[in-house]
């Protein structure tokens, strides 16, 4: 055993210059590059692959467009770095990112909010200009300046998509709703956009809750949830699920119990509810009338370009990763623009300072694009979606608004 | 190990550490200074893994547990209490320690496959508890200013070199364990638990200590994968992936050794990451595929990790020197035991069933110091369990047993060897990964202070039966007629004042048995008292002052050989009726 | 009526649910049992056949168009009975290539023989889960059959006041996981086959010495037991949505289940299903619906420590 240990060193030098030489091939041309971090492998690759198609999509349409104008015309390229469902893998993968950085001026993503706490992380130490669509609180919560989320956060979001509900719901159905069930998942995307409610945001409303309901995906079975609506008979139901096998079950026994099929209006958040996946597990039958809450979906600004985007990505149709994911690399080309550098700093400055009502402005929801010194999207709007006939269009803001809302008027 | 000069280990360690110093200071890409930080942080993992399961056989699948508790302590500290992880993190090993205490105290109770799984059920318990607690996820607020103060260096070389730090210490601590009676014991229980309580090691409390040091362990390379990550989730630290990586850089690397652990994450972290950065983006799903078949294709052909294939490869064929002949003896003249001899050990009125069976009813018998006293009896007359039930591995049901006047019933058989009981079996109990010395010192622990007084008497004892030139060798290489001697060396290394030998002479032919018995002759004259079971009729004559006679869990003759050979009774019990005339007449 | 009636609903709901969920459980329970029970083996890949056997469900359904063509039940019970051939000679190959070839190095005990093929059932595992990422991609399916969200009404009072659920879907994986565990059990004591599975069990070394092939039992109940585990994915995957990493949600139960119900006991295994179903869906009415999982894994660590031998086991570990 004692002789064992001259070999390891050994094997670790070389496992180390096995590193660095994979390391070398990383480099490459003097295009500007926009970094994507996102999990395309692991369970979330899904997800991961439709941000990846928005920045690829943004991407062609600026160097088509004759690249950054303040730049001499300089041309963008996309550098993807795989999250993986860790935090330690998003780490790595941001670790990795400006380590070689040659080149990259800016960076977006990386979906769920613990890979993108992870993410910027690094980011910040690396004063890189970071831009993310994850709608955590915490993100812009640690004082960090190299970053800025493109939609509104979470807390926001609850208690700002609620009266909206409401006022909806009144609009639709000639009547104001006063009993809620929620039902949500234990992970702090879910929780912290309920918590809020929970605390008072529902009573303020006047509408008090009849069941809320917490669990740890994943669910196995959804009887007992169900039941408990079908026990206290609130007027609508606030689901808000991460997880697809989850929110499939749960539509599923609705469906079973006669709640489902808009019976019961149920509001969920979080855009794989209107996901092409969705629609084939599920069928066009459970989904018709539901109602998402989402931070950003293809709206009526963007009724130009969205059918060109939306057929060059493939996908039946485009929704939040996408579309956030196109506008991100949008900002980032306008803060580049703005800035006349590509200097880490001035292009952070840029960003913050951003202000508009059109140009990149014009792939989020609400009429100004501009950030608090936090770096949380101001003037952000919440987008409310509904399936009906089969497609989900966006009901909500009115002026965006692609279809009327339907609510039961029981 | 125990045997062997550990100077050249601690060198080893040392070369690693300068070596691996060097290569921080050579990297200048923070990426490859990060995999540098990762790369021990699961050495460490393994090793803590190792320390307890490698050694002592108990295999955990839940090292998640001590990790995750780990990691949380030193980010709740510092995000709630603002306390440095310099202190959060010995804090982390804290909380792992007294968290293997608890739940090894609570699991040791089971064994095999059935302590495995038990122990998957505490961290995924823990995290479902740790997301209902609302700390889904938890990071780590920046400082800006007093950044080394709180560990959150600007330049990632200092966090590899701490968690090179991380890894000195614990490959100190593995090597402190690993050539001291702490890792002798685990790995004897690993081998055989049963042999080594009567061996007089307290198993129970190996276990406990070993799952205490690894849990600190693990709870440190927690705290600190904490401080690199600066995030942390349940599903990350609690998860069932980080058991498996702790289990998989050891059982790549190689069980039970110190360089296992190492040489499994330094392989292991760099070309999973590897994959993962040039193949991930690409190929979704292949890295995990290449992974997997080189998990695969090392278990077929390196069944026992990297280091024990190299070892067997390189270092084996050092084999055992020459055997040892049988030295014809002759026996010593017939010692005369004195009638005013002291009785050492005293059995009253034992019995013990197990379910309807009467194995043991009512037993009463007298051992007087330094008699060899012959018990026999057909087979399943309870000969074996009335040992057992003299060193404590049954406990009786009803009865006294008393040594030199001390009631014995009720001890584990630990305390029992303690107490001078020392006890072969009727098939040789070997640790046969361990050397010929290393089975003896393990009998040897019981009454030495020191390990190298322990040492000392397992090579006195050696030499005693004639084994002391072979000490070097793997018990595995043994004959059978040396390993009996092995485990009567063992014995004699506790320092017992009687033995009792489960047939001892099965399988040796006459001139080993001769042998033998001359050797047990003379321990006899030398003060030691013998309790022998044995089938050898013809030899227990020769050799034992008295016999004790079972059948059927009952003594039905107790008295001198000459005597009890003739009685009626005795020869009903082993022949039947019909040959009592011819064995009289003879 | 009285206030009582909800409750009332809500328990017996709750228990019918319990007993549906339980039997599922009980099914890829018994295909573990089996496996675990017979070879000593720690099967962490089990969870990937789970999941093989829900994609072939798929393939047999939308990749051949059957379940369009003859209908989704029809096609579910051909897929249901093929699976078990199809994985059994899977399973049959798997063991030859890989579990039977590991070499074992002079003086390794018993325990490290198991635990250089657990690290290889990892291997395996890692292998399974990301090559079917690289075949079907990381989307979640569903078969999506109707059965799905479907439910027999049962209305135990007479009246309507009371009306009981049972999924249609549920209904139909509990009553195969039935008929394949009760075919099981013949196998196990009414066949000479079984009991030469039996004996290679309980004593490997006087089975060998009985003129059994130990080594071909151990690939035959390998076999049987992927088959079984294929056949719980197929009717699983008929109301779970699935992606390739889907085997990870159910192997913690399965192997909770197991040890429940008793270590060498193969039926004592489905019964360990059954309560880990019920438990689940029992301590929803009384503790929060967020430790339904902690729950479990209580009951796991309380009979483990109360009774070792699992609810139904027959002996206890020998020393």
């Amino acid at each position: 055993m004692n002789r064992i240990g001259r070999k390891s060193p050994l094997l670790l030098v070389s496992a180390l210059a096995c590193l660095m030489g994979m390391g070398a091939a990383a480099q490459a041309a003097d295009d500007l590059k926009i970094a994507l971090i996102a999990p395309v492998s692991g369970p979330m690759a899904r997800q991961g692959d439709l941000m990846r198609k928005g920045a690829e999509l943004a991407i062609q349409d600026i160097n088509a467009a004759g690249g950054i104008k303040a730049l001499g015309g300089a041309k963008l390229s996309l550098l993807v770095e795989d999250a993986g469902d860790k935090v330690e893998t998003a780490k790595n993968a941001a670790q990795r990112l400006v380590a070689n950085r040659q080149g990259v001026v800016a960076g977006t993503g990386s979906w769920s909010s613990s890979l993108t706490l992870a993410v910027t992380e690094v980011t910040e130490r690396a004063a890189l200009p970071w831009v993310t669509l994850s709608y955590a609180d915490q993100i812009t919560d640690r004082g960090f300046k190299y970053v800025v989320q493109t939609v509104p956060v979470a807390s926001q979001l609850a208690l700002n998509a609620m009266p909206t509900v409401l006022e909806m719901a009144q609009t639709a159905s000639g009547k104001k709703p006063t009993k809620v069930a929620i039902i949500s998942d234990s992970t702090a995307a879910s929780q912290a956009f309920v918590q809020p409610l929970r605390d008072g945001g529902f009573q303020k409303l006047g509408v008090q809750v009849v069941a809320d309901e917490v669990f740890t995906p994943p669910l196995n079975d959804a009887t007992s949830m169900v039941q408990k609506l079908r026990a206290t008979r609130p007027d609508f139901l606030l689901f808000y699920s991460t997880g697809f096998p989850d929110a499939k079950l749960v539509l599923n026994k609705m469906n079973e119990f006669g709640l489902g099929k808009g019976k019961l209006p149920t509001v969920t958040v979080g855009v794989q509810f209107a996901s092409p996946e969705m629609l084939k597990a599920v069928g066009p039958e459970l989904l018709e009338g539901l109602i998402l809450v989402a931070p950003n979906w293809p709206s009526k600004t963007q009724e130009a370009a969205l059918p060109s985007l939306t057929s060059r990505s493939g996908e039946p149709w485009l929704g939040q990763d996408t579309i956030s994911t196109y506008g991100d690399v949008m900002l980032i080309k306008d803060a580049l623009e703005r800035a006349g550098s590509a200097d880490g700093d001035k292009v952070m400055q840029a960003l913050r300072t951003t202000d508009r009502k059109d140009g990149p402005a014009d792939f989020y929801l609400g009429d100004r694009l501009a950030f608090d010194d936090k770096g949380r999207r101001v003037g952000g709007a919440v987008g409310l979606i509904q399936w009906q006939s089969g497609l989900p269009y966006l009901i909500w803001p009115k002026e965006d608004a692609v279809k009327t809302p339907l609510w039961p008027k029981s | 190990m125990f045997s062997t000069r550990p100077r050249l280990a601690y060198f080893a360690v040392a070369i690693i550490a300068v070596l691996y110093v060097a290569a921080i200071f050579l990297t200048t890409n923070s990426y490859y200074q990060l995999m540098l930080a990762l790369v021990p942080v699961w050495a460490v993992m393994g090793l803590s893994w190792n320390v307890f399961s490698g050694y002592s056989g108990l295999v955990s699948f839940g090292h998640a547990a001590f990790f995750g508790l780990g990691a949380y302590t030193t980010t709740l500290l510092f995000a709630k209490l603002n306390i440095t992880p310099w202190i959060g993190i010995p804090a982390a090993a804290l909380v792992g320690c007294l968290a293997g205490v608890l739940i090894g105290a609570i699991t040791f109770r089971l064994r095999g496959h059935y302590f495995a799984l038990a122990m998957l059920a505490y961290p995924l318990a823990m995290l479902y508890v740790f997301e209902w607690a609302r700390l889904q996820e938890v990071s780590f607020p920046m400082k800006r200013e007093d950044a080394a103060f709180y560990m959150q260096f600007h330049d990632q070389r200092w966090n590899a070199l701490i968690a090179l730090g991380l890894l000195v210490i614990a490959l100190l601590v593995s090597l402190k364990v690993e050539r001291s009676r702490f890792g002798m014991s685990l790995l004897a229980i690993k081998q055989n638990e049963i042999a080594a309580e009567v061996a007089g090691i307290d198993s129970y409390r190996w276990k406990l200590k070993a799952i205490a040091l690894s849990g600190a362990l693990a709870g440190a390379a927690g705290g600190f994968y904490a401080v690199v990550l600066l995030v942390v989730t349940p599903f990350t630290v609690f998860g069932l992936a980080t058991s498996a990586q702790a289990l998989i850089v050891t059982m790549f690397g190689g069980v039970g050794t110190l360089w296992g652990p190492v040489v499994g994450a330094a392989f292991l972290v760099p070309v999973s990451e590897i994959l993962h950065a040039e193949l991930g983006g690409k190929f979704p799903g292949i890295q995990g595929v290449v992974f997997g078949i080189a998990i695969i294709l090392v278990m077929m052909k390196m069944p026992q990790g990297i280091v024990w294939a190299v070892r067997d490869r390189f270092f084996a064929g050092k084999g055992r020197p020459a055997g040892s002949a049988v030295t014809p003896a002759h026996l010593a003249p017939a010692f005369i035991l004195s009638e005013a001899a002291e009785t050492l050990l005293e059995v009253q009125g034992v019995s013990r069933r197990f379910g309807g069976v009467k194995a043991l009813t009512d037993v009463t018998l007298k051992v007087r110091k330094q008699e060899i006293l012959g018990i026999i009896g057909p087979n399943g007359a309870g000969k074996t369990t009335l040992f057992n039930v003299l060193n404590g591995l049954v406990t009786p049901d009803a009865g006294s047993i008393h040594l030199k006047g001390t009631q014995m019933v009720g001890l584990p058989a630990n305390r029992i060897c303690a107490k001078g009981v020392g006890r072969t079996f009727q098939v040789a109990r070997v640790f046969a990964r361990m050397s010929l010395m290393e089975n003896v010192v393990v009998g040897a622990f019981v009454g030495a202070p020191t390990d190298a007084e322990a040492a000392e008497r397992a090579k006195a004892a050696l030499t005693r039966v004639g084994l002391g030139h072979l000490g070097e060798a793997p018990a595995d290489t043994l004959t059978n007629y040396e390993l009996r001697l092995m485990e009567l060396a063992r014995a004699l290394a506790g320092g017992p004042v009687i033995i009792l030998l489960d047939e001892p002479f099965a399988g040796l032919d006459a001139g080993e048995v001769r042998a033998f018995m001359a050797l047990l002759r003379t321990l006899r004259d030398e003060g030691m008292t013998i309790a022998i079971i044995e089938h050898t009729m013809q030899a227990m004559v020769q050799l034992v002052d008295r016999f004790v006679v079972l059948d059927h869990g009952c003594v039905i003759a107790d008295g001198p050989p000459r005597e009890v050979v003739r009685d009626r009774t005795v020869i009903t019990a082993y022949l039947g009726d019909k040959w009592v005339p011819d064995a009289v007449a003879s | 009526m009285t206030d009582m009636l909800p409750g009332l609903e809500t328990v017996l709901q709750t228990l019918a649910t319990g007993l549906l969920v339980g039997c599922t459980y009980g099914l890829m329970c018994v295909a573990l049992g089996l496996i675990f029970g017979i070879m000593r083996l720690i099967n962490f890949a089990q969870g990937d056949f789970l999941m093989l056997g829900m994609y072939f469900a798929l393939a047999i359904l939308s990749g051949l168009g059957l379940g369009t063509s003859i209908g989704s039940l029809p096609a579910l019970l051909l897929a249901a009975l093929a699976s078990i051939p199809a994985f059994f000679l899977l399973g049959w190959v798997l063991h030859s290539l890989l579990l039977a070839r590991i070499a074992q190095r002079r003086g390794a005990t018993e325990g490290e023989a198991h635990q250089t093929q657990l690290i290889m059932t990892l291997g395996i595992s890692l292998v399974l889960s990301n090559g079917a990422l690289m075949a079907f991609g990381s989307t979640p399916v569903s078969l999506n059959t109707p059965l799905a969200s479907q439910a027999f009404v049962l209305d135990p009072l007479g009246g309507g006041d009371v009306l009981v659920f049972l999924n249609e879907a549920r209904v139909l994986a509990a009553v195969a996981a039935l008929i394949a565990a009760g075919g099981l059990y013949a196998l196990l004591h009414r066949t000479d086959l079984g009991r030469r599975l039996r004996a290679s069990a309980d004593n490997p070394l006087a089975a060998t010495y009985m003129g059994i092939d130990v080594v071909w039992s151990y690939r035959v109940t390998f076999g049987l037991g992927f088959g079984l585990t294929a056949l719980a994915g197929v009717m699983v995957a008929t109301y779970y949505p699935f992606q390739p990493y889907v085997g990870l949600d159910f192997v913690i139960v399965m192997y909770a289940g197991v040890v429940l119900g008793g270590l060498g006991s193969v039926m004592g295994s489905f019964w360990g299903g059954v309560i880990i179903g019920l438990v689940q869906q029992l301590s929803t009415l009384v503790l929060p619906l967020q430790l339904q999982g902690t729950t479990v894994f209580v009951v796991f660590l309380l009979i483990l420590l109360i009774r070792p031998q699992g609810l139904f086991g027959r002996s206890v570990e020998r020393a």
